[in-house]
């Protein structure tokens, strides 16, 4: 009873997918919308087929770009969450710029990086830290002033160092935290890139979508936002199952 | 032979008077408790032992030398266990090895000599999060035996287990102590808890808190969970709630 009950739950959200897109391809199929306006998922899926080769030598440099500005945005978050962690000062006066940084909307500063750098990776690479950045210091953060302080005082009655109690309390504490930040800035990651590709690049998915939309090739911006899509949620999985890995003692807490 | 004193402690904390001016003394394997009022400052008290806290006025005199704001001489168990959720219980357990600069390895050997007394043993892989509470609050009572095994200050280590797991706790720390012979003070508000396990109980006041009364327990240590009998049992106890006032 409860195993065909977790059945069912697990395929509702499928389902409700494959219910969602059958709609969409009945109306585009017998409501006589034209295939430049919409193209049905059945033409979609035929075009991501057919242009697959075109995609992935735009994926390429999309998830280089990607990766390296979310590999840079980390280490930035990382440097910036621990000076701010153990400097009072440090952290109240960047706590204030850390969160008005995030007002600023990315599709305003992100032609500026194009006007200082040009047409080259730095300036795709610089959105993806913009975009990255924020999620990973804040949840480190967030889980470093978290850490019971009854620990800290347990490590220090025991006389460990600052520098041991960092290591062996304070930061593994954090790691939960830490990952659901490094989960959204992942799941973000692959955008960031796209919109800086978007305003302004020799290739790339950004670079694609905007090209075959000019041409109103409608079906290759939908193929374009699937590729998007999944290489989302590559990244996404990739991170999650590190976090499997490295804390694995989290899940029996949740238990 | 371990000797504690502690002479005329005081403490102002935010303000507030926490600690009037506390003496007191444990000698030689002596288990002393230490019953009070909640928010009467028995923790402060204990972190100014541990050496975490500099006392305002006062000093923690330790088998002669003076330890006050000084840490690392005493081993200290909280209320809660502490246990990193990280960690193997094992490892947990040498977390203090390791901090005195034994190697991961040697400290895991040595602390896994314990986990049978302790009641642990099969469990050393096992996370906190896999444990009951009792077994938790013993493999903290490890960790602390294992960072000072001479002095040990516990802050009402069993507050937070129910009642029936509680009074196996307080027969199974009595049994281990049997053996261990540590020096021990013993935070407490449980008048019974403290007439079952200590051989000499110092009552506090409130804040400003002070040693109101001192007794000494003279009923020898049940050889097991059986409830104490001794006519003199219910006026000692009585004696102590009065002068906690209740």
């Amino acid at each position: 009873m409860k195993r065909s009950k977790s059945i069912a739950e697990q395929g509702a959200p499928f389902f409700f997918l494959a219910l969602l897109l059958a709609l969409w391809e009945a109306a585009v199929r017998w409501g006589g919308v034209p295939q430049w306006i919409l193209p049905g998922p059945l033409q979609i899926l035929k075009t991501f087929g057919e242009t697959f080769p075109l995609l992935l030598k735009h994926s390429r440099s999309t998830v280089l770009e990607c990766l390296l500005g979310f590999a840079a945005a980390v280490i930035l978050a990382f440097i910036i969450a621990l000076l701010m962690d153990q400097l009072p000062l440090v952290r109240k006066t960047l706590y204030p710029l850390l969160i008005a940084s995030q007002t600023v909307p990315i599709v305003s500063v992100a032609p500026l990086f194009i006007i200082w750098f040009g047409y080259g990776i730095l300036p795709k690479i610089l959105v993806v830290v913009l975009v990255c950045f924020f999620p990973v210091a804040i949840s480190l953060l967030g889980g470093l002033a978290a850490v019971d302080r009854e620990y800290v005082e347990l490590f220090r009655s025991m006389g460990a160092s600052r520098m041991a109690i960092f290591r062996m309390v304070k930061l593994p504490l954090a790691l939960p935290s830490l990952f659901s930040g490094l989960k959204i800035s992942a799941a973000y990651s692959v955008m960031g890139a796209v919109i800086g590709e978007w305003l302004g690049a020799k290739e790339g998915l950004g670079n694609y979508l905007t090209l075959s939309q000019r041409s109103f090739m409608v079906d290759r911006v939908f193929a374009a936002i699937l590729a998007i899509t999944v290489l989302s949620l590559i990244v996404f999985a990739v991170v999650a199952a590190v976090e499997r890995l490295i804390i694995p003692w989290h899940r029996l807490d949740k238990r | 032979m371990p000797e504690i004193t502690v002479q005329g402690i005081s403490k102002t904390l935010g303000g507030l008077p926490t600690l009037g001016e506390i003496s007191l003394q444990a000698v030689d394997q002596e288990f002393i408790g230490i019953l009070g009022p909640s928010g009467c400052g028995k923790s402060t008290l204990f972190n100014i032992i541990s050496g975490l806290l500099q006392p305002d006025a006062g000093r923690v005199i330790i088998d002669g030398r003076d330890w006050t704001g000084v840490t690392g001489r005493v081993s200290y168990m909280h209320q809660k266990d502490l246990l990193l959720p990280s960690c193997s219980v094992l490892d947990n357990a040498a977390i203090p090895l390791v901090l005195k600069g034994m190697s991961r390895r040697q400290a895991r050997e040595r602390a896994a000599e314990h986990f049978r007394q302790f009641g642990l043993a099969g469990f050393e892989k096992y996370y906190p999060s896999q444990l009951s509470g009792g077994m938790r609050q013993r493999a903290a009572l490890l960790r602390t035996y294992l960072f000072s095994s001479d002095i040990m200050l516990l802050d009402e280590p069993f507050a937070a287990l129910d009642a029936i797991t509680r009074r196996k706790m307080q027969v199974w720390l009595l049994g281990v102590f049997q053996e261990l012979h540590p020096t021990v003070l013993f935070i407490t508000h449980d008048v019974d808890e403290a007439l079952f396990l200590c051989d000499r109980v110092y009552v506090l006041s409130e804040c400003p808190s002070e040693v109101r009364l001192e007794v000494k327990v003279p009923f020898c240590r049940p050889q097991s969970w059986r409830t104490i009998t001794d006519p003199g049992y219910s006026k000692l106890r009585d004696e102590i709630l009065e002068a906690l006032s209740i």
